[in-house]
């Protein structure tokens, strides 16, 4: 019934291609980073780190930073609560109109971001609000807060309702079995559910190009680059916010993995 | 606060009753109810899953509360521990009214299905759980978790283990455990048992029954399994759909059900109905001599079904004589283990269950003619509703 | 506790709902006011017309809008092609390597969408990756791979891959064993597994996977943009255009509703027939 052995590494062999085409066009970028010339051809003749040296010194660059950085982290924190409450609504609670709210929060994800922005800049307009970077923060919600809603609602999902149902027998009040049995149960959920929000933000693109008014994201301001001509700088920054984002994932990794082996060795 | 005290738990677990009377059956002695359930009924949009139920139990008791699936038992527990909120009825607990007190308030506990055991919490951590709510300070509480786990038989050590290291078994000793902490009034059970193997099963089912004997609760069980009700139980309750249909101790329910459900659900049963238009009183089926009716007193007015449990009804020999008979061939033979069961197909086609003790074994062919019998003393009437 | 349960439903609700309703529904309402007010005015206090509409169709602007859809199209027949193994695999083949692959694939996301497309840019033009090797190892040049239609449905299948690909396994994963295995043993081929069993059973994952990603694609806009060089023009293209080069918010909005228009009804008409609960997995 299952694959044979040649079926698997049949699977295997094509599951490693499609990760490499997912990461093909990251190598190219990666590479165009540390070519010496001014404008870029491949293959590269001469090395150099001057780019990201400049980067790093470049006040635009520390600026778009800053401000990403912003947007990002208050979308992470607004998201995480919206998300949790979200998640309980959509997946712990039998309430008359689940049903209609969980297509509610599946429709923005479901959604042209362009689109979306647009929209959004529309709306801006009519009520009187002129777009910064704050009003991106909001942008950025309409998106980000569904999917962390959806992603805790999964973890909402696998746990047993007995479980508060036993927590409000042995006595607990709504506000103690949330604190004693729900909170500490979603807060896995909760906080991948942050990690996407503060990536999802920090690469977001097209919500930010209509919301931003004169301020500009890191995505931002790369795509201006890109189409109005090469600038050496634009690999570069690319290659600095993904690594950005590979850190972040992997301190997030570490630090559960030792949460988890510290309380292993604590409770034996 | 009512905490067991040290001193309390050592009586019980030396066996010692309160009153210093000796250890009794529970349903032969008369104490106060602690629970008095008055026409309560929970319906759901237009199902009706509970009609107008009443219900009486026993301080000390250990009622267990029998159905199939769909007949209204885990509403009723929920009901009763506060989970759901009634249609409409009382419930009360001693001399106070409970169906409107949230499940937190309520001086009952039950251990669930899936036992909910909060899986980021050591087992000293779930046991205590209850007592921390109630703000019991760490040093008191560690003290009575420790008793605890020697209440369910478990060791020290397990006050640190995590819930996952923990067997089947072990997860529900900590379950009763944590259950019983703030020394509920009752404890309620919701089919605990029902994804151990039958092996772990039945071992539980004894160190339950043990338990309630030790500590004197009310216990109160829902299951679908007749088999656990029989060992552990002081009285049984039979629901279907949304009603009580019998409620006993279950010798009398085995013995005398009431009904037809309640003859079928309590295991194998043979079940011969009043045949109409005869003169005297007269069974499909089954020949009884008038004469014998008459001398055991069936009235010839009676209608509904003469029952007779498989091992009541002997397969006759040559000569041997009994109150009820009839002719038929031996079609199979079933080893169960300590008896034997074999499916007698009589003339009018009606096939007799028989089960007679292994030593007892009888040699026969296929198409054996043979005799079945019964005496009247051990069967039982049904009246027809 | 139902009581409670439908309180604290509610209530739990309620911040993300006032959110949406705010953020998402009310910018809505105002792009389809909007739609309806005269050519080139920036405020909804002007008596409505449908002149948007109108310039809409006399101007070939829904040509756009089917391009869009028919690169749609294509690139979920493509990613459904692609992904299907790869899913099956994750789901019921590869043990820890659907752990690798997942946080593989999950990393991708988290780079913006411009930064990705941009490396193919690097690698698809001429003197890109593919061609300047190819020129250094063979000494024959090409010209690009850029700036027409499949680059661009190219570009789509790329971005889009993980919206098909983990609905897909998901689906997948709630296809039980025993049902492939029994229908094995009564009889049926690898195709046939597929068709009877695996297919009807994994059919909420699919749909879920098909739909999002024939919804974002037919949005969007930076593959034709950066990829594409303009070889054809999306809707979105034409909305952005509109406000932006046009300065003609109406149009814009008139293009934009008739994209809601056609998409919505799609994620409506799919969302409301998906059992969520079934989906993520609800214990009860």
């Amino acid at each position: 019934m299952n694959p044979s052995k040649g079926g698997r590494i049949g699977l295997y062999a094509y599951g490693i291609l499609i990760l490499a085409f997912l990461y093909l066009p990251l190598i190219s970028v990666g590479f165009a980073s540390v070519s010496q010339a001014r404008y870029l051809s491949f293959p590269i003749r001469q090395y150099t780190t001057q780019w990201y040296g400049q980067a790093l010194e470049s006040d635009t660059v520390s600026d778009l930073l800053w401000i990403s950085l912003q947007v990002a982290t208050i979308v992470t924190i607004i998201s995480m609560v919206l998300g949790f409450f979200g998640a309980l609504a959509f997946a712990r609670y039998h309430w008359r109109f689940r049903r209609l709210y969980q297509k509610l929060i599946l429709l923005p994800i479901f959604f042209p971001q362009s689109v979306l922005g647009l929209a959004l800049l529309m709306w801006f307009n009519a009520v009187g609000i002129t777009p910064t970077w704050h009003t991106a923060i909001i942008a950025h919600l309409v998106w980000i807060a569904p999917i962390a809603t959806l992603i805790i609602a999964i973890r909402a999902y696998s746990f047993d309702p007995a479980l508060e149902e036993a927590a409000r027998d042995m006595g607990c009040s709504t506000w103690q079995t949330l604190r004693e049995v729900t909170i500490p149960l979603l807060m896995p959920g909760v906080i991948s559910a942050g990690l996407f929000s503060f990536l999802l933000s920090w690469g977001n693109f097209p919500l930010s190009l209509f919301t931003t008014g004169a301020d500009l994201t890191l995505p931002e301001w790369l795509y201006a680059k890109m189409v109005s001509g090469y600038s050496p700088l634009v690999p570069t920054v690319g290659m600095l916010s993904v690594a950005a984002s590979i850190v972040l994932v992997v301190v997030a990794f570490a630090v559960s993995m030792l949460t988890t082996r510290f309380k292993r060795n604590t409770t034996n | 606060m009512n905490l067991v005290t040290p001193a309390r738990l050592l009586d019980e677990k030396a066996g010692v009753s309160h009153s210093g009377a000796p250890p009794v059956p529970r349903a032969m002695t008369q104490t106060q109810p602690i629970l008095r359930i008055v026409d309560l009924k929970k319906t759901f949009d237009e199902f009706t899953a509970l009609d107008s139920v009443n219900l009486t139990v026993d301080d000390g008791e250990f009622l267990a509360i029998v159905g199939p699936s769909g007949s209204g038992k885990t509403t009723l527990i929920r009901l009763l521990v506060g989970m759901e909120e009634p249609t409409s009825g009382e419930i009360w607990l001693k001399d106070r009214r409970i169906d409107d007190v949230p499940a937190n308030r309520r001086p009952t506990c039950m251990v669930f299905q899936s036992l909910a055991l909060f899986p980021h919490r050591s087992v000293g951590e779930n046991i205590e759980f209850p007592l921390k709510i109630r703000g019991v300070d760490a040093a008191q509480r560690r003290a009575r978790a420790l008793e605890l786990l020697d209440v369910v038989r478990l060791p020290q050590h397990y006050y640190d283990k995590r819930i996952q290291q923990c067997s089947g078994g072990e997860r529900q000793r900590v379950a009763l455990a944590r259950a019983l902490a703030f020394d509920p009034e009752i404890l309620f059970f919701d089919e605990p048992l029902s994804a151990l193997d039958f092996r772990l099963r039945k071992m539980l089912e004894k160190e339950l029954k043990d338990l309630h004997q030790r500590t004197g609760k009310t216990f109160i069980y829902i299951t679908h399994s007749l088999e656990e009700a029989m060992v552990m139980s002081d009285r049984i309750a039979i629901m279907k759909s949304g009603g009580f249909e019998q409620i006993g101790p279950a010798e009398e329910i085995y013995a005398k059900p009431k009904s037809r459900f309640v003859a079928e659900f309590m295991g194998e049963v043979n079940l011969f109905h009043t045949r109409d238009g005869a003169a005297s009183i007269a069974f499909e089926d089954v020949s009884i001599d008038p004469a014998v009716a008459k001398a055991r007193g069936l009235s010839p007015e009676f209608k509904g079904y003469l029952m007779a449990r498989p091992e009541s009804v002997r397969l006759l020999a040559a000569g041997e004589v009994a109150d009820a008979t009839a002719d038929g061939v031996i079609e199979s033979e079933y080893l169960l283990g300590s008896r034997m069961q074999y499916l007698v197909r009589l003339a009018s086609g009606y096939k007799v269950t028989v089960e007679l003790s292994r030593e007892n074994r009888v040699s026969w062919e296929p198409g054996a003619r043979t005799r079945i019998g019964f005496d009247l003393d051990r069967a039982h009437l049904i009246q027809e509703a | 506790m139902e009581r409670i349960n439908q309180r604290l439903g509610a209530l739990s609700a309620l911040p993300v709902v006032l959110f949406l309703a705010a953020g998402f529904l009310a910018p809505l309402i105002v792009v389809a006011a909007f739609s309806m007010m005269p050519q080139k005015v920036f405020s909804l206090a002007n008596l409505p017309d449908f002149s948007s509409y109108a310039i809409m169709v006399k101007e070939g602007y829904w040509e756009s809008l089917l391009v869009s859809l028919a690169m749609a199209l294509a690139a979920t027949l493509i990613l459904f092609v692609i992904c299907w193994p790869l899913a099956f695999a994750m789901a019921k083949v590869f043990g820890r390597f659907t752990l690798v692959l997942t946080i593989g694939v999950v990393m991708t996301l988290f780079v913006s969408e411009n930064i990705r497309l941009f490396g193919w840019v690097l690698t698809l033009m001429k003197g890109g990756l593919i061609e300047g090797y190819w020129r250094t190892w063979t000494g024959q040049s090409f010209d690009g791979l850029l700036y027409n239609v499949p680059v661009i449905i190219f570009g789509l299948v790329y971005v889009y891959l993980p919206f098909m690909l983990f609905p897909l396994a998901q689906g997948i994963s709630m296809v039980p064993d025993d049902a492939r295995q029994a229908a094995f043993d009564l009889g049926a081929n690898r195709w046939q597994i597929f068709r009877e069993v695996e297919l009807p059973l994994a059919a909420p994952g699919i749909m879920v996977g098909c739909l999002i990603t024939f919804v974002l694609t037919a949005g969007a806009i930076a593959e034709s943009k950066l990829l594409g060089g303009r070889a054809v023009i999306v809707i979105s293209d034409e909305i952005e255009r509109a406000f932006t080069y046009g300065q003609n918010w109406p149009l814009g909005s008139a293009l934009a509703v008739t994209l809601i228009g056609v998409v919505g009804t799609l994620a409506i008409f799919g969302v409301s027939r998906i059992d969520l609960d079934a989906i993520m997995g609800r214990r009860r």
